[in-house]
């Protein structure tokens, strides 16, 4: 069975080697196993991973209701502010921030996280920068990727279009009919939905024309001033007409280059980083036949075979973001730590900054010494605060690292506490010595030079070599991958 | 990728009991490639960068006191002629700029003048992202640096030492993003590696999880895991590596000076460095212009004479070269509240044993100005090209994309 998770050997999954693709079923629902490690597949992908607890509810049920929790979520979201209260939003010394933890908090508790996940893929594609665009504006975008996210693609790209911060970001405010600018054109064609190849230099100029007009008016708002569009005839993609906005889209979307465009930056997201030609074919042509349906092409992906084979298994690099998050999440702690703005800038990813107009590169290149430094060090320091401090600091609020909760659970045993650390956090996604190190670190017997602490894993000491043996758990390279 | 043999070989040995740093430290000098700029007729220098940010006003910085024009624009926050520390009848440095003025008259500083490009961007943003990346007209993925190390070190190729190049600071400025060149951003020694804590076993435990971490099967693990092991042991090996450098200078005590003397051993260890980036911020001087601007410019100039000392102490103010630029100067007029507001070129410092000082192009005119602006005459391109060809020995075409004329000060 290509497109199973192999169980039965190492635990370590096996990967189908690429081009053994079975194009004809890739997209067809999955009707294998479906427990833990599916379920938490699924958690990470469409939304930032879980309790152990989450993963255990969502493998009761079968794949497709275990998709439609998460495509279709039935309880409203819990009740979050659109802005931040607006003394804190016309705050130049507090704005950044707090748009940025209010978006992190969203993604840490909000109980619809496939639609924070897809916010985050669109700011990473449509990616605009904090640097440029103020905090309200940048606050208003991922609303709008929040609302929209899920939709369709043209109306995704005729509200973004028309969204604030995207005319501040690539100058299409001033696109006017006396003094043409192409900035945004030419991002719509080689970054937004086209892409490098698809389009000549003259496409950029002549729906550049069609995009002018658009403007910012004194209260903020988007607005269309017809003085400053240029309603002469052009030429865009082999048709001629007196395009505006919505003509330039609904070309664009007619075009199979943009139809596979799309769906191979949401397969790179969801499934692995190299989808073959075939399965971008198979998936453009769900999208086509859908009428550009964001959230039905997202939903045949998160419910096919290929999203569940060995091949798309642990196969990505976690984002700083999807890492901390994670773990928070895993946790169970429900606020966001007051510097995590700061430590996802050290990890590569500050929310709401991407580097450039083409968004984070991603992939292996979020994994540096640097960035993953960050990453142990911030495992470590939050870990280390759910135990209140020497100096009597309080504990940050962590049900799922308790450690007396645990030895409830598994009593007063070094190796089922380790069985149960990776099991719950890495799905026991590990080889026996790892285990081995766990137990061993837990009865303080692997490292043989000076112990800070020398009794064997009890009662003495279990609090904190629970702690540690997490915080070493969270922090393996498997834990580091999607 | 971006494996190392010595922190692999590194481990092993540190692993078999004993004091650790100590045999780190041994691996490291006996395997740790050490700086190849002790050739004689090397053309390959060490380079350190030096972002001004916030956009530092050039006429305040060699400020032309002898021009009335001058002193018009500028009624309240002009420097008087005998303030000035001249460098000809016409041009002086900022008094503040003392340090500088000492490296100067020892032959170490080229001034540059009038330094920028067509079409100036007044975004602290793009222009920051313009100068980083070199090229002013459409947003580039890598930095200048970044792609010099790219084309330097091909897919494949290791780089001599981990840190070859290095931003001291906690992010990495947009001047060092490359596509496969590895450069950490190392804020401070101490904070550059894995802190478990007081809890020494979990330190351990994770340095056997990392060195015995299988590949699998997955494509990104084994490179997971290599990085892993790098950076749980790089913080040791740098440690160690700088642990024998010590400064011969008395550094001013303030965060820029601070990571000069850490550039200092960077480069003058084992570790190795090529190329080090600093910064030092806060030049947006909209008010109150002067005191700001003058504590700043303070920090460079005393800064950077204590790093020639202690490279010279070194031997190695001759092997080092240190350039400066920021993303704007500033308007010629000052403002209502005595600061300047965004504006055009300005002047950048190249400075070290192997520079041949003295003031490159003429002082932008005060007279002939574009709506308010100074206008450019060096392109901050042949800065750039003149430093990779001169210095890092390496043509710049490919990474410049284009020729620029090359300039004297090397």
């Amino acid at each position: 069975m290509p497109h199973t998770i192999d169980t039965s050997t190492d635990p370590q999954v096996g990967y189908r080697p690429p081009g053994s693709l079975d194009a004809a079923s890739a997209l067809q629902p999955y009707d294998g196993r479906f427990g833990p490690r599916q379920a938490a597949h699924l958690l990470r992908r469409a939304g930032f991973g879980g309790s152990a607890d989450d993963v255990a509810r969502l493998a009761s049920l079968q794949t497709r209701d275990a998709v439609d929790t998460l495509l279709h979520p039935t309880a409203p979201d819990l009740d979050f502010p659109a802005y931040p209260a607006a003394d804190v939003l016309y705050d130049p010394k507090r704005a950044r921030a707090a748009v940025q933890s209010a978006w992190l908090d969203r993604m840490l508790r909000s109980n619809r996280p496939l639609v924070e996940k897809m916010a985050l893929f669109w700011h990473g594609h449509f990616a605009t920068a904090i640097g440029k665009v103020p905090p309200q504006y940048m606050a208003a975008q991922i609303n709008l990727f929040r609302a929209q996210g899920l939709g369709r693609f043209p109306a995704l790209l005729g509200a973004v279009t028309r969204d604030p911060a995207m005319l501040i970001w690539l100058d299409n405010r001033y696109n006017a009919k006396a003094h043409p600018n192409e900035n945004y054109a030419r991002e719509v064609m080689e970054l937004f939905a086209l892409g490098l190849g698809n389009y000549t230099e003259d496409d950029v100029q002549e729906s550049a024309r069609a995009f002018t007009g658009w403007t910012i008016d004194k209260n903020g708002r988007a607005a269309f001033v017809p003085a400053r569009h240029d309603d002469g005839s052009k030429t865009f993609l082999g048709t001629s007409g007196p395009f505006g906005t919505g003509d330039v889209i609904a070309i664009i979307v007619s075009q199979p280059v943009h139809q596979r465009f799309i769906v191979r930056k949401l397969l790179e997201f969801f499934v692995y980083s190299d989808p073959e030609p075939e399965l971008v074919e198979a998936t453009a042509q769900v999208y086509a036949l859908s009428g550009f349906d964001i959230a039905k092409t997202v939903g045949t992906i998160l419910r096919s075979n290929v999203f569940y084979s060995t091949r798309a298994y642990r196969a990505l690099p976690k984002s700083p973001i999807e890492f901390a998050i994670g773990t928070l999440r895993y946790l169970g702690v429900s606020a966001v730590p007051p510097n995590l703005v700061y430590q996802l800038a050290r990890m590569g990813q500050e929310p709401l900054n991407p580097p450039s107009v083409k968004g984070w590169d991603g992939g292996p290149a979020w994994i540096n010494t640097s960035t993953l430094l960050a990453r142990f060090n911030f495992v470590n320091g939050l870990v280390a605060q759910t135990a209140p401090g020497k100096n009597g600091q309080p504990a940050i609020a962590a049900p799922n690292a308790n450690p007396d909760t645990l030895i409830g659970r598994v009593g007063m045993n070094a190796a089922k506490v380790a069985a149960a650390l990776v099991s719950g956090a890495v799905q026991d996604d590990v080889t026996s010595d790892v285990r081995a190190t766990l137990v061993g670190y837990l009865n303080n017997v692997t490292p043989t030079a000076a112990m800070t602490n020398p009794l064997p894993f009890g009662p003495e000491n279990y609090q904190d070599k629970i702690r540690g043996a997490l915080a070493l758990t969270l922090n393996l390279p498997v834990n580091q991958l999607d | 990728m971006k494996r190392r043999s010595f922190v692999t070989s590194a481990l092993s040995v540190a692993f078999l009991g004993g004091n650790a740093s100590v045999a780190l430290a041994q691996v490291a000098r006996g395997t740790a490639p050490l700086p190849s700029f002790g050739t004689t007729g090397d053309p390959e220098g060490v380079l350190v960068v030096i972002q001004m940010g916030g956009g530092n006003d050039g006429l305040n910085t060699v400020v032309p006191y002898a021009d009335d024009n001058y002193h018009r624009y500028r009624p309240g926050i002009a420097l008087a002629p005998e303030q000035v520390l001249k460098l000809d009848d016409r041009i002086g440095f900022n008094p503040a700029l003392k340090g500088l003025d000492e490296l100067y008259k020892q032959g170490k500083v080229a001034v540059v003048q009038g330094v920028g490009y067509p079409n100036p961007n007044r975004s602290h943003f793009e222009a920051t992202q313009i100068w980083e990346t070199a090229s002013p007209d459409r947003p580039q993925q890598y930095g200048w640096l970044g792609r010099y190390l790219d084309r330097r070190y091909p897919t494949g190729s290791k780089t001599p030492s981990l840190f070859e190049a290095v931003s001291l600071g906690d992010a990495l400025p947009a001047a060092l993003v490359a596509s496969h060149v590895e450069v950490p951003a190392i804020g401070a020694l101490g904070a550059f590696g894995y802190n478990a804590g007081r809890d020494l076993a979990v330190k351990q435990s994770a340095g056997v999880l990392y060195d015995g971490a299988k590949a699998g099967q997955s494509p990104y693990l084994a490179m997971i895991a290599q990085t892993a092991r790098d950076a749980y042991h790089g913080g040791d090996v740098l440690r160690a590596q700088t642990a024998a450098f010590t400064n011969q200078a008395t550094y001013p005590a303030n965060g820029f000076a601070q990571q000069l003397a850490l550039a200092a051993k960077l480069i003058g260890s084992s570790a190795g460095s090529k190329i080090v980036f600093v910064s030092i911020g806060s030049f947006d001087t909209h008010a109150g212009q002067r005191a700001q601007q003058d504590r700043l410019l303070g920090y460079m100039g005393d800064g950077l004479l204590a790093f020639y000392a202690d490279l010279a102490a070194h031997g190695l103010d001759r092997k080092v070269m240190t350039m400066t630029f920021s993303e704007f100067g500033r308007r010629v007029a000052q403002n209502a509240s005595n600061g300047t507001d965004h504006g055009t070129a300005m002047p950048l410092f190249v400075i070290g044993g192997g520079v041949k000082g003295g003031i490159y192009g003429d002082h932008p005119s005060l007279t002939d100005l574009d709506h308010g602006d100074l206008k450019f005459s060096t392109d901050f391109r042949s800065v750039y090209a003149t430093v990779i060809e001169r210095w890092l020995g390496r043509d710049p075409g490919p990474v410049l994309g284009a020729a620029y004329p090359s300039l004297a000060f090397v």
